[in-house]
């Protein structure tokens, strides 16, 4: 038997850019490499895994907003599916950056644990205020849809 | 097994990188810097209640840091060009994990060399937390 859901929302296209720049504060950047267990660099660059927090934190909406836009409570519990990252150049920290994105896609789907999910998928470039590329990232987030079965 | 560009062939292992406690503390200092107060992250009673288990949740970013420091730590010199990884399970508090990787492909050009790898994050108590393909450079 076929299950038919209603559509997911509509929400291709929603941009997701930041309105004010994001920038790496060296001591956090520190405490995060030494939580992982690394010392930071000497030289001034980041850790790469700011790619994912400067986009997060930089871009237009917080995760709970991101969720709102697709309908979806954030306190259901998004979970994360999948990063894509391709770097132009490394992070620094002290460095302002600029954001921007948007959805690419929600796509809702039968699953067997939940009975129904969305697949979210953004983009986010992260950019130097004079507009030259830094990194582009897209992020793939599953929404339990438990409410529709 | 630390790597320079000029040993690296297909098939060969990197270096592991281990974690043998992630800190629950830690999660704290995430959370602030990802602007993410979800608090599977910081309250175990919030896990508990949510059926989650009885351990907070690692932050997902911070497990793709431990595959990133065991790439840098492997392949020094090396510049991360791009990373394509899905997010399998969940690392606990208090978990080990080992981050781990292979080379699948070596690509040299007048640039310098380009390194394809697979790479993974296992936690030893559930294996296999994050999977993908990473790629690297060594520029001459």
């Amino acid at each position: 038997m076929t299950v038919e859901f209603p559509p997911a929302p509509a929400v291709a296209g929603f941009s997701l850019s930041g309105d004010k720049p994001f920038t790496i504060d060296s001591a956090e950047n520190a405490a995060l490499c030494r939580s992982t267990g690394v010392e930071p660099a000497a030289d001034g660059t980041a850790h790469e895994i700011y790619f994912f927090i400067g986009t997060q934190v930089g871009m237009g909406q917080t995760v709970a907003g991101l969720c709102q836009v697709c309908e979806f409570d954030v306190e259901e519990g998004p979970m994360m599916g999948g990063s894509q990252v391709t770097f132009q150049q490394p992070l620094k920290v002290d460095q302002p950056y600029l954001v921007t994105g948007e959805i690419k896609s929600l796509t809702r789907k039968p699953s067997r644990k939940f009975g129904a999910m969305d697949m979210l998928e953004y983009e986010l470039r992260l950019s130097l205020p004079d507009g030259t590329p830094v990194l582009s990232t897209t992020n793939t987030w599953a929404l339990p849809r438990r409410n529709l079965v | 097994m630390t790597s320079s560009a000029s040993n690296l062939t297909v098939g060969t292992a990197l270096q592991p990188f281990r974690l043998e406690f992630v800190d629950p503390e830690w999660m704290k200092t995430w959370a602030v810097a990802l602007h993410d107060p979800n608090p599977i992250h910081l309250d175990v009673e919030v896990v508990k209640a949510k059926g989650l288990g009885d351990r907070v949740i690692n932050q997902g970013p911070a497990n793709l840091a431990y595959i990133i420091n065991m790439l840098k730590k492997a392949i020094p010199g090396s510049t991360i060009e791009s990373l394509d990884v899905r997010y399998v399970d969940n690392v606990l508090g208090g978990d080990a994990v080992e981050a781990a990787g292979s080379v699948t492909d070596i690509a040299i050009d007048a640039s310098g060399t380009r390194i394809t790898c697979d790479v993974w994050l296992k936690a030893d108590a559930r294996d296999l937390v994050i999977k993908g393909v990473a790629v690297v450079s060594i520029a001459v």
